[in-house]
């Protein structure tokens, strides 16, 4: 043994291959839920039936990667007993992939909200959705990114990105009561409003639920350990009130 | 929250020679828990447990610095033979007494050591077999040869040995190493009964056993402690990087 072991690695090829390929393969699974949302929205938007159903019928591929990716991530447990950063990527992996199913999944919801028949918009929410749209891919492909690259600094920035989000769904939110106070005749178009700008606030959150994931694979860290939570109140009693 | 320590080792270098095979370690295992001592072939492990019931110093150009403390107590001021009923050991291969029985090697120590009857003996002959969880295996033929139990057995029959001597630390050394996985899963299955009683040092190559039997692990690098923690956090998040190299594989 040399002297410095660090020097050198000694490790079997085909074990880092293997821990390469996992995270290759949770790559291709989260760029498979991001075009879920990215074509969700779109659909919803347009209220384009044949692109929504079009979307749906790509969940059985989304379970599939789910499946694939819990299969791969157990034999490697298994045969390979990994330890330490390993053993967190692996642990990491089983996780995230679960965000990223619920991802593709709030994707599939937003298609299936789309409808051709539309009633009168308003321009301020529409353009504030998509605003959401931008920020949310944005934030799920740098989470993509941090967790396939091992990029910790990349996976920290969600967390403030994921305030910005929480923003938008308030004003959102705000945005759909005032015109419902007006024009109460739109509102079945501003219910699917308010649940897409739900959606997209619940992808931003499993964004940053990849994030913590990759940081406690990288470093070893947990949440708790370097985000404490704030307190929270009920809506009633925050300024300004309300949702 | 770690235990109460019953076993301290300060700054122990222990030598063949002139060449220190461990270096300045300083150590405390706890009570009634299973340390586990873990690294590379030649990191000193066999040298450091052995060290801790004066083993060490039996073989020829051998010597020892530095403290160990038994419940406080320095065990290289005390009787090396008292040493070494208090701190029991167990080792690689099952050694057996092998021109004796069952019965006469549980009770090879008491026989020999101390003035006990007829029937204080034979108590403590079936309360070590039933420690060692190996009586209901043997009680029918307690005066067959020791060399007739399988390896396995033979294992557990030298664990009833070292309890017969009612030890307050035991010492494995590679308990595991010779045996299959069916007699290796009964052996960890009885260091985690035997825990509730003594305070348990085993020394293994084997990592994933570590993380079985053992509360707290140490990892030994040429011949110095360089992480000593629970085990749990020593293997989902090691502190030193060279303990991360070692348990991942990634050694050079």
């Amino acid at each position: 043994m040399s002297e410095d072991p660090l020097a050198s690695t000694g490790k079997p090829l085909g074990y880092d291959l293997q821990i390469r390929h996992l995270k290759d393969r949770a790559g291709k699974m989260g760029e498979w839920a991001l075009g879920m949302v990215h074509d969700g929205w779109r659909a919803f938007d347009s209220g384009d039936l044949v692109a929504a159903q079009a979307v749906l019928d790509r969940d059985t591929e989304l379970d599939r990667f789910d499946e694939d990716m819990e299969h791969a991530t157990i034999a490697f447990l298994v045969l390979r007993q990994p330890a330490a950063v390993d053993l967190r990527t692996a642990a990491a992996l089983l996780k995230t992939t679960t965000h990223m199913d619920r991802i593709g999944r709030l994707g599939f919801d937003m298609a299936r909200l789309a409808n051709p028949v539309k009633d009168r918009e308003s321009a301020e929410l529409n353009r504030l959705l998509q605003q959401m749209d931008d920020v949310v891919e944005s934030m799920v492909r740098q989470a993509l990114e941090a967790l396939v690259h091992d990029r910790v600094d990349l996976a920290q920035e969600l967390f403030s990105r994921d305030d910005t989000v929480d923003r938008m769904h308030r004003q959102a939110n705000r945005l759909v009561i005032a015109e419902l106070a007006t024009d109460p005749a739109v509102v079945q178009r501003l219910a699917s409003e308010l649940l897409i700008a739900r959606h997209f606030e619940r992808i931003a959150d499993n964004a940053c639920k990849i994030g913590e994931k990759t940081i406690y694979a990288v470093t070893g860290q947990r949440r708790s350990e370097y985000l404490p939570r704030h307190p929270v109140k009920p809506y009633a009693l925050e300024t300004p009130r309300g949702p | 929250m770690m235990e109460s320590t019953k076993l301290r080792v300060d700054h122990l270098t222990a030598y063949y020679g002139s060449n220190p095979a461990i270096s300045d370690i300083t150590i405390g295992f706890p009570e009634r828990a299973v340390s586990a001592i873990i690294g590379p072939s030649g990191c000193g492990k066999s040298t450091f447990i052995r060290c801790l019931n004066r083993l060490h110093e039996t073989l020829p150009r051998t010597r020892v610095e530095g403290t160990v403390l038994l419940d406080g107590e320095d065990i290289y001021e005390q009787d090396p033979v008292r040493v070494r009923r208090r701190v029991g050991m167990v080792f690689q291969r099952p050694n057996p007494f092998i021109t004796m029985s069952i019965y006469n090697n549980v009770s090879a120590a008491l026989r020999f050591n101390e003035r006990h009857s007829r029937s204080e003996i034979d108590q403590a002959v079936v309360r070590s077999l039933q420690q060692a969880a190996l009586w209901d295996e043997v009680k029918d033929r307690i005066d067959a040869p020791a060399v007739s139990l399988s390896g396995g057995q033979q294992q557990r029959l030298c664990i009833a040995r070292a309890l017969a001597a009612q030890p307050e630390v035991l010492l494995m050394d590679e308990p595991c190493s010779a045996l299959d996985p069916v007699a290796t899963a009964k052996i960890e299955e009885l260091i985690a009964r035997l825990k509730k009683e003594f305070t348990m040092v085993i020394v293994t190559h084997n990592m994933q056993q570590a993380a079985r039997v053992a509360d707290y692990t140490a990892f030994l690098y040429l011949g110095k402690l360089i992480e000593f923690g629970p085990t749990e956090e020593l293997f989902e998040r090691p502190k030193d990087r060279l303990t991360e190299a070692y348990i991942t594989g990634r050694f050079g």
